[in-house]
């Protein structure tokens, strides 16, 4: 949707900003960053009315009040934001680098365009300092950055004791790539290819929110088939990612005969994305203007054969996972989230709504079919693994739902319609505009802003797991160190997502 | 527990006995340059397309007459813009899922040169200590995309460890290291440490085009340019992500056991289906 920028205060930023969220329901932070480094800008999303706010403060010393202090869920936010560009949010609780690690020269602020003037504030990025737990019998873990298995890097810092986990401190930031950067370098037809590759699992929906942010600087709507296929192609990737993730907890809960079997469904959610896409991962297949292709009348067919035994082969698995005592046991009670702390960290995704944050931007944000095909909220209450996975389940049939419904209903003239729209040359100068998008780990958000020549000036990305990462070092505390990777797979979180 | 059990062997064999076919006619595959002449620069439409910066298109002439063209795979993600909309088939959709090199610069095709084909047998003498068992260390540097194919892989219906290849925890157990995702700077260290940590002989095989050459992330601040910026790298495999088959077959080129699959053409051409209409002007920049 497009933007308007309203200038603000730096000074009147917490007490703006807390009448604006306290005036009605629904309101929340979208994202926290900057433009330049001249001004801090925030992102403030109105679910409600499916609209979205921008406000910048200008902060001409480099430094301004954190807003971390009274809004826990920006703690993350304003630490990338001094890691990008050098502005340092004041008495910030934690303030500690994400991506930007020792390995860079001191004061390197990748995405800073304005000069950085040392205002003796502590600006340095010296060694990672991990917050210490003193007490008798207290020991601590180091895990990472390499894990043992096949996943993304990210070091963990369990202080436990006896067998409790006490405290566990992330630290993030190994796979920064200067994604945010490379997408303002690359000529903005070519960037779409940079965006997705943010997090390729999620290729689709950062595909989907590029191409919205895109598409609406350029007051262009494409028709109605591209926003069934487009729709299909999130609920896909939604749906073989979920997949992924159930089998992971049934693996970690040692059933492996149907972690295999899981695995080898995963391999017909991914078929079916490459028999509509030609990649498995819908590389290259949203694009602003539309869709790389249409697919093939054979195409659909096997598509929709599919999605049919899919369903078909999942149920049982499945009823067979919910019933067992044993696979119930183990999850049930572990990593309780409580649904206060969910709201005011503002986790977003399955977990969130394994305690009742009723929040999926399906049913707010206009992306694909959405709101109108929005399938019905999934809501559980106890906040434990067991709901989470329980919400993930759902989801998943709800996906296959609406890929089997869209695939039987819609009618994909590639002969009326064409799959992409040419654009013109050039984007809008000086205009800003936002996409947010529910991917299969929660709510995404592409925004970007344009300069005087119409070239992308700024292009700010916030994964869901931005937001999430701090509920894993909640949920875990005081739950035992076997129970982490259970909890770890339970919010799937994304590396490269969150560190760009 | 009863009911899983009957489930489980009720069901039938889901692993492939057909060992690195051809990708499925849906699937995009990478390009291959073939002998159709390109007309040259006045085109030039592969290169401004490619999102990558991949393809280099030059007015010299080869012997036959075309255009020189050079298309790196290793920087290559599979996006079949350029094969889509070359208008004289000189670039067109390649299926194989051979693909992967031992050389970096056996990636680059060209159409001025007989192609060069991987040597048929193992690249390190006669002896390749781990043409029955290899035990292989994944580090992610990169999107996880190229993390969950590798997964893939070793699922029901790849079932890479059917060739003696096991995933492991730890770079003592390891033979090989396997890279994905383009290696900024946040992970060098650890990616140098991890290798040293491996006893000798080991190999290293960069996975997926971050992992060659960096594929959209590189020539950016964060020095992503790839695994062998850091490390020397003995098999690459490209795509973005690499489908499991392709990886399986890198797999084996590090073993040296690629001579064991059933022959096949290097390059297996799909016929052109309908030209897709690029949203772009090719004119412009
Ligand atoms: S298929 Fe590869 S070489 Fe061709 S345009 Fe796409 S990225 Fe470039
Ligand atoms: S090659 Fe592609 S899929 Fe693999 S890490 Fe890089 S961007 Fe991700």
């Amino acid at each position: 949707m497009k933007l308007d920028i309203k200038t603000t205060v730096a000074d009147t930023l917490t007490s703006d900003l807390d009448s604006w969220l306290t005036e009605k329901d629904g309101r929340r932070t979208g994202l926290l960053t900057s433009i330049d480094g001249s001004e801090v800008m925030l992102l403030l999303l109105d679910t409600q009315g499916g609209t979205a706010e921008l406000w910048c403060a200008p902060v001409p010393d480099n430094s301004y009040t954190s807003l971390t202090l009274k809004f826990p869920q920006l703690h993350w936010f304003e630490r990338v934001l001094w890691d990008l560009f050098g502005v340092v949010p004041l008495q910030h609780p934690r303030l500690k680098p994400v991506v930007i690690h020792e390995e860079y020269p001191q004061k390197f602020y990748p995405l800073r365009q304005t000069e950085w003037q040392d205002n003796g504030h502590n600006a340095v990025h010296d060694e990672h300092h991990f917050l210490e737990v003193h007490g008798a019998g207290v020991w601590e873990l180091p895990v990472g950055p390499i894990h043992a298995g096949i996943i993304e890097p990210g070091h963990f810092r369990f202080s436990c004791l006896g067998e409790n986990i006490v405290n566990l401190e992330l630290r993030l930031g190994y796979v920064h790539r200067g994604v945010e950067k490379k997408i303002t370098e690359v000529p903005w037809q070519k960037a779409h290819f940079v965006a997705e590759a943010a997090a390729t699992d999620t290729a689709c929906a950062n595909a989907l929110a590029h191409a919205i942010a895109v598409e609406s600087l350029l007051d262009l709507e494409p028709p109605l088939a591209v926003q069934s296929l487009r729709t299909i192609a999130l609920e896909t990737e939604r749906a073989a990612m979920h997949i992924a993730d159930i089998g992971g907890m049934m693996t970690d809960i040692g059933m492996v005969g149907l972690a295999a079997t899981m695995s080898r469904l995963r391999g017909s959610a991914l078929n079916l994305a490459q028999a509509l896409s030609g990649s498995r991962f819908f590389r290259a297949y949203i694009v602003p203007g539309g869709i790389a292709a249409y697919p093939t009348a054979s195409a659909l067919l096997q598509a929709q054969e599919l999605v049919v035994s899919l369903k078909k082969s999942l149920r049982p698995v499945l009823t067979m996972f919910q019933e067992n005592q044993a696979a119930i046991s183990r999850m049930d009670g572990i990593g309780k989230l409580k649904r206060s702390l969910a709201a005011e960290f503002g986790f977003v995704g399955v977990a969130a709504r394994a305690c009742g944050v009723d929040y999926d931007a399906r049913r707010h944000f206009p992306h694909g079919l959405y709101p109108l095909k929005a399938p019905p909220t999934v809501l559980e209450t106890s906040g434990d693994i067991l709901a989470c996975t329980n919400v993930r389940i759902r989801e998943l049939f709800a996906s296959l739902d609406l890929i089997e419904e869209l695939i039987g209903t819609s009618r994909f003239d590639g002969n009326s319609d064409r799959a992409v729209t040419s654009l013109p040359a050039k984007l809008p100068a000086n205009k800003q505009s936002c996409a947010v998008v529910e991917a299969f780990r929660g709510e995404l958000i592409h925004l970007l802003l344009t300069d005087e020549q119409g070239n992308i000036k700024r292009y700010a990305i916030k994964d869901p797991s931005l937001n999430n990462w701090t509920m894993i070092s909640i949920m875990v505390r005081d739950n035992l160190i076997a129970d982490f990777p259970l909890c770890n797979k339970s919010l799937a979180l994304s590396y490269g997502g969150n560190d760009l | 527990m009863l009911k899983l059990l009957t489930y489980l062997l009720a069901q039938k064999k889901a692993t492939l006995s057909d060992v690195c076919p051809p990708l499925e006619a849906s699937a995009r595959g990478l390009p291959a340059l073939t002998e159709e002449a390109c007309t040259g620069t006045g085109c030039n439409a592969c290169a401004k397309l490619c999102p990558t910066d991949a393809i280099a298109v030059v007015d010299e002439k080869t012997d036959s007459g075309s255009a020189k063209v050079a298309i790196d795979l290793g920087a290559c993600i599979g996006c079949g813009l350029c094969f889509q909309n070359c208008p004289t088939g000189t670039i067109a959709q390649n299926l194989s899922t051979r693909n992967a090199r031992r050389k970096r610069e056996e990636l680059v095709l060209k159409n001025d040169e007989v192609a060069v084909l991987p040597e048929a047998n193992t690249g390190n003498g006669s002896h390749n200590p781990f043409k029955y068992s290899l035990h292989a260390r994944v580090v992610s540097t990169g999107c996880s995309a190229c993390d969950l194919e590798i997964a893939a892989s070793g699922n029901p219906i790849f079932d890479i460890e059917r060739f003696g290849v096991h995933i492991v925890a730890s770079p003592r157990f390891a033979d090989a290291l396997i890279v994905t995702g383009p290696v900024g700077k946040g992970m060098q260290t650890a990616l140098k440490r991890c290798y040293e940590a491996m006893a000798e002989p080991r190999v290293v095989i960069a996975a997926g085009t971050c992992a060659i050459s960096g594929g959209v992330h590189r020539n950016g601040y964060t020095d992503a340019q790839g695994a062998d910026n850091v490390l020397p790298v003995d098999v690459y495999i490209p795509g973005c992500p690499p489908q499991p088959w392709q990886l399986v077959y890198g797999v084996l080129l590090a073993m040296g056991r690629q001579s064991c699959l059933k022959p096949e053409e290097d390059v297996i051409l799909c016929h052109p289906t309908q030209p897709t209409p690029h949203p772009f002007p090719t004119q412009s920049r």
